[in-house]
């Protein structure tokens, strides 16, 4: 019997083949089968036969969103900088996406990014995806050759072994505390629906930290990003990255050192969480790709879970509610301004 | 040059003895917290390496270690060296490094085709001794043999150690080498030192992909079709170009901070759209397929064309942590396939 | 580190042009005393204050960093501390997160016509940050023994 990875894969082929066949969408935005075991690779088909290579699984952890706006300029006619816009309706393109992916195409609309009219949207209740990561330290030592892929488990093999794992035992940590999985909006759905799911505490993980003393977090701090060698890999694979030049390449003034200097790559991680701030739907992209295995995703939670204390909302969710930093309230918080505490005057 | 032949107990009290002469490093875990060479950290303990497969980060990490310092200056004019250039002094402390693998081994010698008269490298290559593990049962992205390497291969190792059965044989190939293994060791016999030359023998690589991509034309390779749809999901992060141990790219920058400058070096990568901008803005690789492609013909065609060898030695790394799976050993094929 | 002896904290201070430096230029012109630890930086707005501004501020020496702009309701500009208060909330937040001082950094609203509050409020982190003691974290070294 088929699975429901391998029913919802049929169905994506059977609508980008629609869609391409109709000309509806020049491009079409999803997953190919990657060469190892547990990778899948973004692929755009662009005929109807490229579809047949698409496919869908539990290790298409990339977000597609990253792709999208690049992808939609590049089906623009072209032209240079000082030209206006063509007349008429732009080529249009297709794409996957889950709960996550969806909220960040919304962030991509509402900060102009994307068109709207311009993207098809094939929403997919997402059933988690699987950390490579995890089931790796799971079989370390052993090479992993095979993984066979069913509704709820994963049959692991390699030479000399073969075993059964529960697939939920090996899901992404952003997927265990997602509570939005299913698309929030799409223009046509893939699968069943996916409904809410519930997360006794999906802010724990701060939490841990929050509660440590400050030398203690200056110490988790400075240890969980002593490895990282700096390969922008977390920053390219996020859909919020966008900008043309981001502050990292920035030589006039320079905003952060280059070398992997302790303070400099401190320096490149707060402000690359800090541009994330009340826009990070926690996709988990960038915990993904990175090589070193560093949690940087905890910073962006930890903006999240602020955002949501503070001002009560969570990045896109809907098109007409406003991201958190582009808008206010009188009466925000803010005890934390210190003309506004309460006198004792001279320092604590 | 010398084999010498220890069984596990004998090769630990010889592991021991190095850590209390020098530092020795090791292959870390994924995650696991290091220090100046991500990857990589002090070894305080014996650990074997398995049966094949390389260490998550490479060695270059040790020849080009980062940031490299040039040159030191003090701003303050009343400073006796003040506005001076100074270069710091040459590093000499000897270092070990412990598990590398024979593809790893072999990129030390590959990196010194452009690197030949490169002072600091020079000065790593000479304090640094490599001390190699040949690998049994190559993992499966492994393809050394294919680009001229051989998992049993000795370039650029100062120390080779291969298991037998329950024994290890250890050949001293360099005078580095000979000098950290110390004396008062047992020689192994004559006949395993054959065994061991005939399972080289057996295993070494060919040059033949190397030589079928030497004879392909530059410009039919560059045009070739295939560029397009393989670069449309690459990142353009640094991960293949970071691990990699044949990609030696630096760039150089002069800081200057409370009163103090200098002048570093660090990696960069061809991936980076910075690695190209022209101060007048102009990009010549402006285009994510303009960089996928350079990193690849550099690596399979204008490097052999120069230099010789690919410049790839097959280890792997880039295939497996690639975050969108670009597999260097589909476009070898693709390229051989240009006619 | 100890402090060296007669050591006297750099503390940068980035003061909106309308509320804040004016309030600064009051507090000069009404001969109120306050330390001469900080250095003023005039912007067109708190809202003009990003992170960016802050962590290099630390990473070129600053042992403190105040940024002051208009009271809520103030704003030159209508809403710019508005949004840099949501801003600025958040950023306080994630500097305690990954451990470092509270006090090193802070925020605070002082218009025109408050002299005498600038030069309180110039005490009050001046003595903080003395108490604190000079900056380690976000600053990077360079030339020293590697
Ligand atoms: S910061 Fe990470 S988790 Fe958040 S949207 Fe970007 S890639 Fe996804
Ligand atoms: S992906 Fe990992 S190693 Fe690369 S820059 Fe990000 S945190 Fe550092
Ligand atoms: S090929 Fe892969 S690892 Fe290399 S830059 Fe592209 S996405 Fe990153
Ligand atoms: S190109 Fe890839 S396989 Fe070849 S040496 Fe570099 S990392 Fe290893």
């Amino acid at each position: 019997m088929a699975t429901i990875n391998e029913k919802i894969s049929e169905e994506i082929r059977a609508q980008a083949r629609k869609l391409l066949e109709a000309k509806e969408v020049e491009a079409f935005l999803g997953y190919c089968q990657g060469s190892l075991p547990m990778t899948a690779r973004p692929f755009v088909a662009r005929t109807p036969e490229d579809t047949d290579k698409l496919v869908w699984n539990s290790f298409c952890v990339l977000n597609l969103a990253n792709y999208l706006p690049a992808l939609l300029k590049s089906l623009e006619p072209p032209r240079g900088p000082r030209d206006p816009a063509p007349e008429g309706p732009l080529p249009r393109a297709a794409i996957l996406a889950t709960g996550c992916w969806s909220r960040n195409i919304v962030i991509q609309i509402q900060e102009n990014q994307v068109d709207r009219d311009r993207v098809v949207i094939c929403g997919i209740a997402s059933r988690g995806m699987v950390a490579q990561a995890k089931v790796k330290e799971l079989f370390a030592g052993r090479e992993i050759l095979k993984v066979v892929e069913e509704d709820h488990k994963l049959l692991v093999s390699g030479k000399g072994f073969s075993e059964e794992i529960n697939r939920w035992s090996v899901i992404r940590n952003n997927c265990l505390t997602c509570i939005h999985p299913d698309p929030v909006m799409f223009d046509v759905r893939i699968g069943e629906e996916g409904g809410q799911r519930k997360s006794d505490n999906r802010f724990a993980d701060v939490e841990e930290i929050e509660n440590k003393s400050a030398a203690q977090r200056r110490q988790w701090f400075e240890e969980e990003f002593a490895s990282c060698i700096r390969c922008y890999a977390c920053r390219n694979a996020c859909p919020l990255c966008y900008c043309p030049t981001c502050f990292v390449d920035d030589a006039k003034p320079q905003w952060v050192g280059k070398s992997v200097d302790q303070v400099d790559t401190s320096i490149f991680h707060i402000l690359r969480a800090y541009h994330c701030a009340g826009r990070c739907t926690d996709c988990g992209s960038c915990e993904s790709v990175c090589p070193m295995g560093i949690n940087m995703r905890i910073l962006t939670k930890k903006l999240t879970s602020d955002v949501l204390n503070l001002y009560g909302s969570e990045a896109g969710l809907a098109l007409d509610s406003p991201l958190p930093l582009t808008t206010f309230k009188q009466e925000d918080p803010q005890d934390f301004i210190i003309t506004e505490q309460p006198a004792d005057k001279g320092g604590e | 040059m010398n084999v010498y032949k220890f069984d596990e107990p004998g090769l630990a009290a010889w592991i021991n003895k190095l850590l209390e002469t020098v530092p020795v490093y090791c292959p870390a875990a994924k995650g696991e917290k290091c220090g100046t060479h991500p990857g990589w950290k002090k070894m305080t303990e014996v650990m074997l390496p398995g049966t094949g497969g390389p260490a998550g980060s490479s060695v270059k990490t040790f020849y080009f270690p980062q940031p490299e310092v040039l040159s030191t200056c003090s701003l303050k004019k009343n400073d006796d060296d003040g506005l001076l250039l100074k270069e710091p002094a040459p590093a000499a402390e000897k270092q070990v490094v412990f598990g590398v693998r024979p593809c790893d081994g072999r990129s030390v010698e590959l990196n010194n085709l452009p690197y030949a008269e490169e002072k600091l490298f020079q000065q790593n290559r000479e304090r640094t001794v490599l001390v190699g593990f040949s690998c049994s049962e190559p993992a499966s992205t492994c393809f050394c043999q294919a680009t001229g390497g051989s998992p049993y291969g000795t370039e650029g190792l100062d120390i080779l150690i291969s298991r037998q059965d329950d024994d290890f044989l250890v050949e001293i190939l360099t005078d580095r080498g000979a000098e950290m293994a110390g004396e008062g060791l047992t020689p192994a016999p004559a006949a395993e030192i054959t065994a061991l030359e005939k399972l080289r023998a057996e295993a070494t690589g060919s040059n033949e992909n190397c030589d079928r991509l030497k004879n392909k034309d530059m410009a039919a390779l560059y045009d070739a079709a295939f560029w397009n749809p393989l670069s449309e999901s690459c990142l353009n992060c640094g991960v293949c170009t970071f691990l990699c141990p044949t990609c030696y790219c630096f760039d150089i920058q002069d800081e200057a901070l409370h009163g103090k400058t200098r002048r570093i070096r660090y990696w960069d990568s061809c991936m980076f759209p910075l690695y190209t901008l022209h101060t007048t803005g102009h990009n010549p690789r402006g285009r994510k397929v303009q960089r996928v492609r350079n990193r690849f013909m550099h690596k399979l065609k204008n490097f052999p064309d120069r230099f010789g060898p690919l410049s790839c030695v097959g280890c792997g790394r880039c295939v497996v942590e690639c975050p969108v799976n670009i597999d260097i050993r589909e476009v070898v094929t693709d390229l051989l396939a240009v006619e | 580190m100890e402090p060296k002896k007669n050591w006297e904290p750099k503390i940068i201070a980035f003061l909106c042009t309308w509320c804040s430096y004016a309030g600064a230029d009051l507090a000069g012109v009404s001969r109120f005393q306050y330390p001469p630890n900080i250095r003023i930086v005039k912007v067109p707005c708190s809202g003009r204050i990003s992170p960016n501004l802050i962590l290099n501020a630390l990473n070129n020496g600053a042992d403190g960093v105040l940024v002051s702009g208009c009271h809520p309701g103030d704003c030159h500009y209508i809403s710019g501390n508005y949004f840099a208060r949501r801003r600025f909330a958040l950023f306080d937040n994630l500097l305690e997160f990954i451990g470092i001082e509270p006090g090193r950094v802070n925020f605070s609203w002082i218009s025109a016509s408050e002299g005498e509050q600038f030069a309180e409020v110039v005490k009050e982190v001046t003595a903080k940050v003395k108490k604190l003691g000079p900056a380690t974290r976000l600053v990077k070294k360079i030339n020293e023994a590697a």
